[in-house]
Formats: C-alpha cells, structure tokens, sequence
C-alpha cells in the first residue's frame, strides 16, 4: 500500500487491539460429567439371573 | 413370557447404549418400558439408563423427566443407594439447564447418602459433581457481564472457590482410592476454576498434572484440552511465546483428531497470541484459516470474528486495502446475525479507517452520522484515537454451553 502521512499511520497503527479484549473468546475445556449407572442385572441374584438369560438367549437362538 | 420380554428388551438397550449408540438404546428402553414390569428394580434401573442416554444425545428435558421417576421409584422401593444416583444424575441434569440451586440440593443428597453408606466411591463423584455446579454458577453470573478471568464480583468468587473446595477433596479421596482417571478430571476442572478465579499459576499447575494423566491413560481428546488450557493461563501470565507452543500442540491434536471446530478454535487463539506478539503475518495467517473453517461449518459468529481480527492485523500491517476489505465484511456479517455493537464496532473501524485515509467513503452518510451519535453515548464521548475495542461485544463461543432453563 502507498505510504501516508507519517503521523497518521502511526496514528492508526497505534490502534490496534490492547491484550484484554481479544482473550474473553478464550474457550475454556471442561472434563466430561459422570453420570451413575444403574444396570437390570444389578439386582438380579445369580441364579436368578442366570436361569433368565439363558431362557432370553436360548429363545434367540430359537428365532 | 411379558416379564422375559421386558427385560430382553432392557438387555439390549443395555448393550446399544455401551456400545455407544444412544439413540438405538432408547428406542429398547421404551419400548421394555411399553412391555412394562412388576420389578420396581428393574424399572428404575430402566428409567435411569434413559435418562443418561437422553443426556448423551443432550436432549435435557427428556433426561430431566426419566432421573425424577427414577428418584421417585427409589424412594418408594426404600433404595438408599439407587437414591443417591438418581440425585446425583437428576443434579448434573439441573446444572446443564442453569437451575443451580436445585442441582445443589440434589448433589448434596448424593453426597450425604453416599457418606451415610460409607460409600467412597460414590462420596468422590458427588463432590466432583457438586465442584462442577458450583463451577457453572459462578461461569454462568460471570459470563452475564464481560469480566477477565480474575476481576469478579464477589458472589462469583464465592460459588468459584467453593467449587475449587469439593474438587480438592474429591482429589483427595481418588488420590486415596488410586483412581487416576478421576483424578484426571478433577485437576482439569480444578485448573479451569483457579483460571477464573485468576490464580494462573496454580491453573498451570493443575492443568500440568491434568495434561500427565492424560498421557497415562494415550487419551488425546484430554490431552488436547489439557494443551489448551495451558495456553490460555499462559496468555494471562504473559508468557506469550509458551502460550503459543501450546496452542501449536493443540492444533496439531485438533488436526490429528479430525475434529473441524476445535482446529478452528485453535487458530484463532493462535492469530490473537501472534498478534499479542505483534506478528501480524502470523496473526493473518491463522485468522485466515480460521475464517475458512468458520465458513465451512457456517458459523457467522465465528466468520465475523475473523473478520475483525483480520481487518486489526491488516490495519497494523499498514495494509488499508484488505483493512477495509475486512471491516466491511465485518459490518456486513454483524448486520445479518443482528449484532448491535459488532455492527457499530464495524462502522467506527470503517470511518476511522476512511478519515486516516482521507476517503470519501461509500456507506450512505446518515448512518455514519448516526454511529457517532451513538459512539459518544457507548463510550462517554472518550476521545478517539485508537481502535474500536470489541469489549462491549457479547461473544459466543463455537459451541454454546447455554440451554434454556427449564421450570
């Protein structure tokens, strides 16, 4: 670009962004929530358990 | 048999949802919750799964109204331990949706009912939770003014720094239990809320253990994050050239890990580091790829950033071509996302730009008119000699945290 008048360039460039306003958009990186869990085996005794998911597995493989 | 079918139905959304297809496994929970069961136990552990996938896939209100029937259930089935999960999940779903005081009392049942239990684990992540609400209150009531990280008022400080007390005894716990994941995660969180709270040193700190863990585990995503947090405690140390470094290492993550918005979130932190070290070409360059993305994933909020950015750095350059090229374009995008200031901020740019130049510029002048009207009100009259600072702007980030309260 063609060169100004001394004074005003230097006018102009003094203008440029101080430090603080350019850093709000700084994005802060949270770590993820947990969440607890619960499971329908949870509370299933063993055996219980068991027995049924052998009549659920036993039926899909009868599919 | 019914009850077989429930829970077949329940097994399978079970295994969807671990296998990370949230939005097949609610389609089997509600439909196990169509077929229904007697067992009050498996239902709530049914309700409960919902809630979390609906979590997930961010659809809050959803996950809002499955954690309630779980808490409720857990109440009448006198389920002290599945209680405290239900509260706990029903308060990380309250703070999503910016009902903090509720998501307090609901974090606090968590926490009380696993100390009741002598459950430790369970006492951990109720404090890491509460840490987190606390946290969000104070992000929340800071971000309603435009405050630097460390000049807050003093109900900020105080939701911030009760926040930095739960994660600290969370740490304290998981550094007992050895679970250095969770660890992991509370100096992440940690160090984000020393950031707030100003104390960049200690953020440093906490982020450095943050970044090590991560390392541990060759888990990129937190050590990316960890890599940008860094660079930003280092931007308010004034340790530019290390806050750099570190944003370079994001990138490169960013880039490795194919994720498009985060790349461009590191370029621009990067153009405003350069232009902190007043490289302007530097600056240039990253804003300029920065503007690409933006473009790319239509973020207008984002694009006129750019465009401001890039229109300071050429006007640094003494390159008043492109300058205007950029303010222009900045006035341009301001007016179409219906931001006031940014608008005004644009039009101030541009005729400081016209009168340095001496320029007859091309805008129709009663508007020109009108934004000196409304320069001096904005600023009280301050005398102009430098450029429009863009501190009245409401920023966005990228990917907006805020969602509607719900009542």
């Amino acid at each position: 670009s063609q060169p100004l008048a001394g004074g005003q360039t230097a006018e102009l460039q003094s203008k440029v962004v101080p430090s603080k306003q350019i850093l709000h958009s700084n994005n802060m990186e949270m770590e993820p929530e947990t969440m607890e869990t619960k499971s329908v085996t949870d509370y299933f005794s063993k055996l219980h358990m068991g027995s049924l998911v052998y009549s659920c597995t036993s039926k899909r493989k009868n599919k | 048999r019914m009850e077989a079918s429930c829970l077949e139905l329940a097994l399978e959304g079970e295994r969807l949802c671990k296998a990370g297809d949230c939005r097949a496994g609610v389609s089997f929970f509600e439909a196990a919750v169509q077929v229904g069961t007697e067992d009050l136990r498996t239902l709530s552990a049914i309700y409960s799964q919902l809630g979390n996938a609906y979590f997930y896939l961010h659809e809050y209100a959803k996950a809002l109204e499955y954690h309630h029937h779980d808490l409720t259930l857990a109440r009448t089935i006198g389920d002290l331990l599945g209680e405290a999960k239900a509260s706990g999940n029903l308060g990380n779903t309250l703070k999503v949706l910016g009902n903090f005081e509720e998501a307090i009392v609901c974090c606090q049942r968590h926490l009380d009912i696993s100390r009741e239990l002598n459950d430790k684990v369970g006492e951990a992540r109720a404090l890491y939770n509460l840490g987190n609400v606390y946290h969000s209150k104070g992000k929340n009531v800071a971000n309603a003014g435009t405050h630097d990280p460390g000049e807050l008022p003093d109900d900020v400080k105080n939701a911030l720094q009760k926040a930095a007390n739960y994660y600290e005894e969370n740490l304290t716990i998981v550094t007992d239990l050895g679970d250095r994941a969770a660890q992991g995660r509370a100096f992440g969180n940690l160090g984000n809320t020393h950031y707030l709270l100003g104390n960049f040193r200690s953020a440093v700190l906490a982020h450095e253990q943050r970044l090590l863990i991560a390392k541990e585990f060759g888990d990129r995503s937190a050590e990316r994050r960890a890599y940008s947090n860094l660079g930003n405690a280092y931007i308010f140390l004034g340790e530019f050239e290390t806050a750099a470094e570190y944003y370079r290492r994001t990138l490169q993550l960013a880039r490795q890990l194919k994720d498009r918005a985060v790349e461009a979130q590191a370029c621009y932190s990067l153009g405003n580091t350069y232009t902190l070290l007043q490289d302007y070409e530097k600056a240039i360059d990253y804003h300029l790829k920065h503007l690409v993305i933006a473009q790319e994933l239509h973020d207008k909020i984002g694009e006129g950033r750019a465009c401001w950015s890039l229109g300071n750095a050429y006007t640094a350059l003494g390159n008043h071509d492109q300058a205007i090229h950029f303010a222009e374009r900045h006035l341009e995008i301001s007016r179409e996302v219906g931001d006031r200031s940014g608008e005004l901020t644009a039009r101030l740019n541009l005729s400081d730009l016209q009168m340095v130049l001496g320029l007859s510029y091309s805008t129709n002048n009663s508007m020109m008119a009108e934004s000196h009207v409304v320069e001096n009100s904005l600023n009280g009259g301050r005398p102009r000699g430098r450029r429009y600072s863009m501190e009245n702007m409401e920023l966005m980030k990228l990917t907006p945290e805020k969602v509607p309260n719900w009542n």
